[in-house]
């Protein structure tokens, strides 16, 4: 389980990097009318929200652990 | 069907997600040049278009310059250069109305292609020392009518922010939702204390964290946002600081709850923290905010985000959004709570 969420966890940090390299360039961002701000606004909050989902996952491995424990 | 409004919440994000991201903006003027000239001269503008089509349009486009409520000028020459780009010559009359020294003109294109855009402030005119009479038939002689509305569905275009438009969508519902799930958290925590169910109390943490993510993930879409509209991450802008302080007491709001290790004090005291806190957001995001100058609109004198840039095509995505984002937070905060009964039953098993 701790495999699987770091691995998520590294898969979601290398696709934040492009678009964090991206941001930084003006030109890009004020392309096509500044389009890419709102992808970037989106791709944000689906970050956002994986991460609150792994937070999830860990804490149901931390339950399933602990019943299989006992 | 209990998970309907799971289903329901996935669908309204999907649609706000394409309809918000599919429907073009009207045409608009994204750039006008050179930006000023004197009276009695004739002006060549270099218009630059956005989303207009001039060569469909071309023998059709009408175009005025605006210097107050019932003057404008007609421009005698068009020449198409392409799709976004065309010029239109004006000759300005040798006398500003009302004696004015300075007067800025608003530039009006109107075509049946592309219906009507406009740039206020187009191009400031100033008055040559000239002892010419001030003439009204040389200003308002073609009178502003007959304006064309474009076919189908669009989002209104406004100059600075374009596209960005379209954040109204992944970004402002985000704080709706953050406040809806706040509120929930809040009457939980009132429950609790009339009740003293633990299960009250696991509900408002739950919703708590919940609402903590919408106000990071608002800060952020707001920060990205605020870069390339109002030049900066952080402008240290009234309604950014505040958001970002009510975020932080709730933050406070888990380090306050870990540091208990009898339970039932620690649902009391949370309880009681969780209802100030709520106390305390309502100045912070909604009174504040209005009494200084602040970027957001509807704040400080700025116009709310109403009126013509919220107009009813933008209501079609934006209400689906916030309704959406808020189920969608209603269910993970959901996930949550079922996570914490369960722990909170093997606590007391073993």
């Amino acid at each position: 389980m701790k495999r699987i969420t770091s691995i998520t966890f590294l898969l979601t940090l290398l696709s934040v990097t492009p678009i964090l390299a991206q941001i930084e360039n003006p030109d890009f961002m004020q392309s096509i009318g500044k389009i890419y701000v709102v992808v970037a606004s989106i791709v944000a909050t689906f970050i956002g929200i994986v991460l609150f989902l792994i937070f999830i996952e860990r804490r149901l491995s931390k339950l399933e652990n602990q019943i299989n424990d006992k | 069907m209990k998970h309907w409004w799971k289903i329901l919440s996935v669908l309204l994000v999907l649609y706000s997600l394409t309809v918000g991201m599919l429907v073009p903006l009207k045409t608009g003027i994204a750039e006008v040049s050179p930006l000023n000239t004197t009276t009695g001269e004739d002006v060549t503008l270099i218009i630059q278009g956005y989303n207009t089509n001039f060569g469909d349009a071309k023998g059709q486009i009408r175009a005025w310059l605006k210097v107050d409520k019932e003057l404008s000028l007609l421009a005698k020459s068009f020449k198409v250069k392409s799709d976004n780009l065309m010029t239109a010559t004006f000759s300005i009359p040798d006398k500003l109305p009302g004696g004015a020294k300075v007067k800025d003109a608003t530039l009006i294109l109107d075509s049946e292609v592309d219906g009507s855009s406009v740039l206020p402030s187009a191009l400031f005119i100033s008055q040559k020392n000239t002892a010419s009479e001030f003439d009204v038939a040389e200003w308002s002689r073609s009178p502003i009518a007959n304006l064309h509305e474009k076919d189908g569905m669009s989002f209104p275009y406004r100059n600075v922010l374009s596209e960005t438009i379209r954040n109204l969508f992944y970004h402002v519902p985000l704080w709706f939702g953050m406040m809806i799930i706040l509120v929930v958290s809040a009457v939980y925590s009132g429950r609790y204390l009339r009740t003293k169910n633990e299960e009250f109390d696991f509900k408002a943490s739950a919703f708590t964290k919940v609402g903590i993510l919408y106000g990071i993930l608002g800060l952020v879409t707001g920060a990205i946002w605020a870069k390339h509209t109002w030049g900066a991450y952080w402008s240290w802008d009234v309604k950014q600081n505040m958001a970002a302080i009510s975020v932080l007491i709730y933050v406070a709001y888990f380090v306050l709850r870990s540091s208990f290790d009898d339970p039932e004090k620690q649902a009391r005291i949370s309880a009681v923290y969780n209802i100030f806190a709520f106390a305390a957001l309502i100045p912070l995001l909604f009174v504040i905010p209005r009494l200084t100058d602040s970027l957001h609109p509807g704040n400080g004198g700025n116009p709310g985000f109403g009126g013509e840039d919220l107009d009813n095509t933008m209501r079609m995505v934006f209400y689906p959004a916030i309704i959406g984002f808020t189920l969608l937070g209603v269910w993970m905060a959901n996930l949550i709570y079922r996570s914490e009964i369960i722990e909170n039953k093997l606590l007391n098993r073993w």
